[in-house]
């Protein structure tokens, strides 16, 4: 789509990007963001795409929810099972987010591992890493501030023990439990107060986070896990890549994404008809369930907390996310190979190991 | 041994010192001291002297002192009384056994001058309890009762120790004579849950028995009763346990009159609608709770018991005398569970032989409606939908159905029907709504696979797009 070719191809369509054109530079910036090149070694398992996509569903199906749900410890419930009942599609609505919550915790950990392991958050991506750490941070308090919702058995006594966790912290434990449930119970203002997180200081930030994110992204380009760049010289792209090797971002890379997010739907829908999302009793502070477990993706430090002392398991995490944050920082070694840097591989994957065989215990347990 | 020698001396100086400061400080206090404790004869007397006493006992105890450094059982005896709610109260060894505890002398302290009996006999046993459990000014700071010597002596135990029969149980057979704790102590043999076991130590012995020549088998027919799995197996302390219907103290075995006022200290809704019956109004002749449900061995009704499952020919001589053609009950006939039926004695010539099926069939119809509702709500929760209303349309169902199991003791038709309508209707509610809830859930899944026929369509045509764009790129 040369701007300078006369023989402009004719139609409403183009008609309009014409029109478009004229004013913004449209092409120029379409141009920009998709005409690119990447490298054909790259494999990025389309783990980051399927979460922006799961991100996006997210948004829809929770604009929907917000049209019914009442965030009031009295309405909560009865406006869920109103939305379970009564609402045409309601039902799916509500499985689709609550699988796609789940989905989204799954997919951001696995991009995460992709990134780890193919080593490509080092230099000179450490801020696309920064970023990423931070949606995932984001991600997981979505899901604990979105499951409280509902107020049944399950949302108000998994959020007890999540609480809870916080409020072992040395110092600020009980601060943090009082800023987290707005007090020192579960009460109306730790409804409101999880449903403002969740609806709108959540999503905003996790727009402008993935917006840098992909901003980061797009200017240095998908890394190529096989080729190390040299901190001598640290403009890979100075030496271009034979174009044999390269694979044009559009339409190849980004069919290929397309085919995945589909995937990704026809799982939810399956999930979401199959397998619907129920609701227990009303939350009720005085009957305490036999069997209380936050969510699943914070089982593996509830679990950790009931046996090493207590302090320790909550300054683990405290210490583990700066670590990770900053990770790219200190992991100086320019290898990519994971021969060639074993100990972060080992390291790496004793850690997903361990959070594997804590979260499988806590389940079972 | 001279390091023990000097010890004995210096402690019997002590001893004597002690002795001679507190009696000394006791003055006037000591001629009741001294008085015999236990002539039997003048129980209410050594009521009076037990509550002086027991307050200079605090002072002095010379049986509690000795016996406690005894060999064989005598400390586990005393360290026992110390731990019982008598040692707690202040009741001393003198109180049941007699002698003066303010003499340090075994000769003086446990002479017969002193009023020493020893152990008590067993005979005398109920009475010594009684002197101070009947006495309401004693009883009324520990809020207990004060009839349960008169009840005893109403009971089959008491009437018979009376008689001189010295095996039946007296009080220190379930209450323990030293270690005595209170009825509410779990740990306590007469705790509720713990009464049946108690019970059975000597009603399960065939050998203890056999004078008496009654059953040794009611502790294991009740083990396995709707009562016996309440009580012992979920642990319900509200469950029946041998006390309830036989009573404690008073135990006897419930007359047939009676049965109905027992059973229905529980069973009030049931007992009510009994009494609005024929049955009730026959007096002798009438059906009562143990003709149908048995006594010990009482299980969970249901619709089989209106009739045999196999034809049997009937009895005259089950409801009738043969000599005067009055309406009796043959007790015997239904110890058999088998013959615990409407049938047994309205057999299928008799006009209410009907007038029962209709019945049966009245509650069959909605226990099944009842049944296959709690079957497609199940199966709706399986397959993920919510279905509080028809559970809630269930419930209703259920508590109409157990009204109408209730109703059936008015042997009114209309009675029940009125109740079974209701619960089956109810019933079919509950079950066209998991019905609708099921059949959505079809539609559910039929559209996913639309949804998905589709989905898969785009990802084809998308995959043959992708096959010919990288092959353009070769
Ligand atoms: C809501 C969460 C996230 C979203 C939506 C997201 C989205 C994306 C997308 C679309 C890409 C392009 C490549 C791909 O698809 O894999 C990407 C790349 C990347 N992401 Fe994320 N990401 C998220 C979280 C994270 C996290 C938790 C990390 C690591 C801590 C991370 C680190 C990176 C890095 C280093 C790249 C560049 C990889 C490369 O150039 O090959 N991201 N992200």
């Amino acid at each position: 789509m040369d701007r300078t070719n006369p023989e402009k191809p004719s139609g409403l369509f183009n008609g309009i990007v014409d029109w478009m054109d004229e004013r913004f530079q449209v092409r120029t910036l379409v141009q920009s963001a998709l005409h690119v090149k990447i490298p054909r070694k790259a494999k990025t398992f389309y783990l980051g795409g399927i979460t922006m996509f799961l991100f996006m569903v997210q948004v829809v199906t929770g604009s929907l929810l917000a049209l019914y749900y009442q965030p009031t410890p009295d309405r909560a419930y009865d406006s869920v099972m109103f939305i379970m009942s009564n609402v045409n599609f309601g039902w799916l609505i509500r499985s689709i987010h609550s699988w796609g919550a789940n989905l989204m915790i799954v997919s951001v950990v696995l991009h995460l591992l992709r990134v780890f392991f193919q080593g490509v958050y080092k230099r000179p991506r450490e801020l696309t890493w920064v970023a990423g750490m931070f949606l995932l941070i984001v991600t997981l308090v979505f899901g604990f501030t979105g499951y409280l919702l509902p107020w049944d058995q399950r949302a108000y006594w998994a959020t007890t023990v999540g609480t809870e966790i916080a409020g072992a912290m040395p110092f600020v434990g009980e601060f943090a439990l009082n800023f987290l449930r707005s007090g020192p119970d579960i009460t109306a203002s730790t409804l409101s107060r999880f449903f403002g997180m969740h609806t709108l200081w959540l999503p905003m930030t996790l727009a402008a986070m993935l917006l840098v994110h992909l901003v980061l992204f797009h200017q240095q380009g998908i890394a190529d896990p096989t080729k190390p760049v040299s901190r001598a010289k640290p403009d890979a792209s100075a030496t271009p890549e034979p174009e044999g090797k390269l694979l044009p971002f559009f339409p190849h890379y980004l069919l290929s994404e397309a085919i995945a997010w589909y995937v990704i739907l026809g799982i939810l829908i399956i999930l979401a008809s199959l397998w619907p999302v129920g609701l227990e009793a009303k939350a009720n502070a005085l009957q305490t369930p036999a069997h209380v477990k936050p969510e699943w993706y914070f089982l593996f430090l509830y679990q950790l907390l009931k046996f090493v002392p207590r302090v320790a398991g909550v300054l683990a995490p405290i210490v583990a996310i700066p670590l990770l944050v900053l990770l790219p920082f200190f992991d100086r070694n320019p290898e990519l190979k994971p021969r060639k840097r074993l100990f972060a591989v080992i390291i790496g994957l004793l850690t997903v190991a361990g959070i594997i065989g804590l979260t499988i215990w806590g389940q079972f347990s | 041994m001279k390091h023990k020698l000097a010890i004995s001396i210096v402690s019997a100086v002590l001893f004597l010192l002690i002795g001679i400061i507190t009696v000394s400080a006791q003055g006037s206090d000591k001629a009741i001291l001294s008085a015999p404790t236990s002539t039997p004869a003048a129980a209410a007397d050594r009521v009076v002297t037990t509550t002086v006493k027991s307050t200079a006992k605090a002072k002095v105890d010379t049986c509690y002192d000795c016996h406690a450094e005894l060999l064989d059982k005598h400390p586990k005896v005393a360290a026992d009384w110390k731990d019982s709610v008598h040692g707690a109260a202040g009741v001393s060894c003198a109180d049941c056994h007699g002698g003066d505890p303010t003499l340090d002398q075994m000769k003086t302290s446990m002479s017969a001058a002193a009023g020493f009996i020893g152990v008590p006999d067993r005979t005398k046993t109920p009475e010594i309890c009684g002197a101070c459990h009947s006495n309401v000014e004693r009883m009324r700071q520990y809020n207990l009762p004060t009839d349960q010597y008169s009840k005893y002596k109403d009971s089959v135990h008491g009437a018979k120790l009376a008689e001189g029969v010295t095996q039946v149980a007296i009080c220190s057979d379930c209450h323990g004579s030293h270690a005595i704790k209170k009825a509410s102590d779990p740990t306590a043999d007469v705790y509720p849950l713990n009464v049946p076991a108690l019970c059975s130590r000597c009603h399960s012995d065939a050998k203890m028995m056999e004078p008496f020549n009654i059953p040794t088998n009611q502790f294991d027919v009740y083990k396995s009763s709707v009562h016996g799995e309440a009580l012992l197996g979920k642990q319900d302390v509200r469950a029946p346990n041998c006390a309830s219907c036989h009573g404690s103290h008073d135990a006897k075995p419930p007359t047939s009159a009676e049965v109905v006022n027992v059973c229905g200290k529980c069973h009030t809704a049931t007992q009510n609608y009994y009494e609005q019956s024929l049955h009730s109004q026959l007096k002798e002749a009438a059906p009562k709770c143990w003709t149908c449900h048995g006594n010990h061995d009482v299980t969970k009704p249901d619709e089989n018991m209106f009739t045999h499952t196999a034809s049997t020919e009937p009895v005259c001589t089950t409801c009738h005398d043969i000599q005067t053609l009055d309406l009796i009950v043959d007790k015997a006939k239904f110890a058999n569970p088998d013959d615990r039926r409407c049938d047994t004695c309205h057999h299928q010539d008799s006009w209410i032989y009907e007038q029962v099926l209709s019945l049966k069939s009245a509650m069959t119809v909605a226990d099944l409606a009842y049944k296959q509702g709690d079957v497609m709500i199940a199966e709706a929760i399986g397959r993920g939908m919510i279905m509080n209303d028809a559970e809630s349309r269930l419930a209703e169902a259920r508590t109409s159905l157990i009204s109408a199991r209730a109703a059936i003791h008015t042997t009114k038709l209309t009675e029940v029907t009125k109740l079974t309508d209701k619960a089956d209707a109810s019933a079919k509610e509950a079950q066209q709504m998991a019905s609708d809830k099921l059949g959505e859930n079809l539609f559910r899944r039929e559209a996913m696979f639309v949804a998905m026929g589709v989905i898969i369509t785009n990802i084809g045509i998308l995959a043959v797009v992708r096959r010919r764009l990288y092959k353009e790129l070769e």
